[in-house]
């Protein structure tokens, strides 16, 4: 387990999962694109990382982010929390039967469960802390989803190939 | 004896494997249970994340900030010719206005002093400048650079020149979070100028606006009224300038804050004095 999280691959991601976790913190006034990005970025690169580099140690890596994302941009901890902890609850008890799947089926797992997500954060902000649902930016956040998914797994299948 | 070892080590790692998955999951739940009411291991942890983690992404995000402030520039001096006509007009304005407050101010110091009234209700209890802000999607947020140390506890009110700006929520030793106006979990009671009519605003939609929750007359304010904090609610002192009455529906009234939220860069922190 510990080989695992400490390969040269792993650690490319968990990289990549910490920076984009502190793009997606930070507000820009005049790039807020950027921030739509991050957000996408770092959920697909979560959402994949649980697909092809399941470990147990995956639980307390969606445990701190979920907190840290929930207490930065809503401050108060559920949303992000919930959503992380249930996806990754849901995966490892269909694990056996996701993982027989083709890689495009994974995909189009992937891409919906991202969106899913989304849902699931925008909802519980909004009954939970009467956070508005706001369909621009579920908008913007799927027409993002949509632009960088398959570069993103480009991106992801040039890792895994190091 | 080996069968047996590898058995015991199998059924020890997973004993360990769910108790830990067991912790996570209480752990999740108290945390979502305490987040709301303000439990004090909530708020060591709000504090411990506002000291510790806030200034590395900052750090990381530094590169981003420097194009983000580039563009700004660029936009800026992109609309510099048409600012430079708006702001020869103004002047022109303002050169008739100084000569109006010239003569006033004069005159009020001589109501003030027969009325024998203090100055202002307002006590400063720290100038400090903004390290962060987050405003992405759900809460809309401010980083400052002032907290226990200089005095600044929760529910303080923060100002700048154009009026108010916020509260303080998440106060650690050397920084403070402050709750925006159009967040909308923000809270504030106010009354106009003109016809001191009470009521409750919070963030609207929009994310720009402030929308009316609660109306104590029954007739609602006209567009164009200038709004002031009551000071009723005992966090915001009194009479600090909030915004002014842009949209009217039947029950609810729009306010547009004249705190421009997109360029916030010096804050005070006060309170009653």
């Amino acid at each position: 387990m510990s080989l695992k999280l400490l390969s040269s691959k792993t650690i490319i991601y968990h990289i990549i999962l910490f920076i984009l976790f502190c793009i997606s913190v930070n507000h820009f006034n005049d790039l807020k694109f950027i921030n739509y990005v991050a957000y996408v970025f770092f959920h697909l690169t979560l959402i994949y990382l649980v697909f092809y580099y399941f470990s147990f140690i995956l639980f307390f890596i969606f445990f701190t982010y979920g907190v840290l994302l929930d207490f930065f941009l809503i401050n108060y901890i559920s949303p992000h929390l919930i959503s992380f902890l249930s996806f990754i609850l849901l995966f490892y008890f269909t694990k056996k039967y996701l993982l027989n799947f083709s890689s495009n089926k994974i995909s189009y797992i992937i891409f919906f469960s991202i969106l899913i997500m989304f849902i699931e954060e925008s909802l519980l902000a909004k009954i939970l802390f009467n956070y508005p649902f706001k369909f621009d930016d579920l908008g913007w956040l799927i027409i993002t989803t949509i632009a960088i998914f398959l570069p993103s797994l480009l991106l992801f299948s040039r890792i895994d190939k190091l | 004896m080996a069968l047996s070892f590898k058995v015991k080590a199998i059924s020890r790692s997973n004993f360990l494997k769910n108790l830990s998955l067991s912790i996570i999951f209480l752990l999740s739940f108290l945390l979502i249970f305490f987040s709301k009411s303000d439990y004090f291991l909530v708020n060591k942890f709000k504090v411990i994340s506002n000291n510790y983690i806030h200034p590395i992404t900052s750090f990381v995000v530094a590169p981003i900030n420097i194009i983000s402030g580039i563009k700004t520039q660029f936009n800026e001096f992109k609309n510099l010719k048409t600012e430079n006509t708006i702001l020869k007009e103004e002047i022109m304005r303002l050169k008739k206005w100084q000569t109006l407050a010239i003569q006033n101010s004069s005159e009020n110091k001589v109501f003030k002093k027969l009325l024998n009234a203090t100055d202002n209700n307002l006590a400063l209890v720290k100038t400090a400048s903004l390290i962060t802000k987050s405003a992405f999607m759900f809460s809309k947020m401010i980083n400052i650079n002032a907290g226990l140390k200089d005095g600044v506890i929760n529910n303080m009110a923060v100002v700048n020149h154009r009026g108010l700006v916020g509260r303080t929520v998440d106060t650690s030793i050397n920084n403070s979070r402050v709750l925006l106006l159009t967040d909308h979990n923000s809270s504030i009671s106010v009354k106009t100028i003109s016809n001191q009519n009470y009521s409750l605003l919070q963030g609207a939609d929009d994310g720009v606006h402030l929308v009316s929750i609660f109306n104590k007359e029954d007739q609602l304010p006209s567009i164009g009224d200038l709004v002031v904090t009551s000071g009723s609610a005992q966090i915001f002192p009194s009479d600090i300038l909030v915004g002014k009455i842009v949209k009217k529906t039947k029950y609810k009234f729009y306010v547009l804050p004249f705190v421009d939220f997109k360029n916030i860069n010096y804050v005070q922190v006060v309170e009653n004095r």
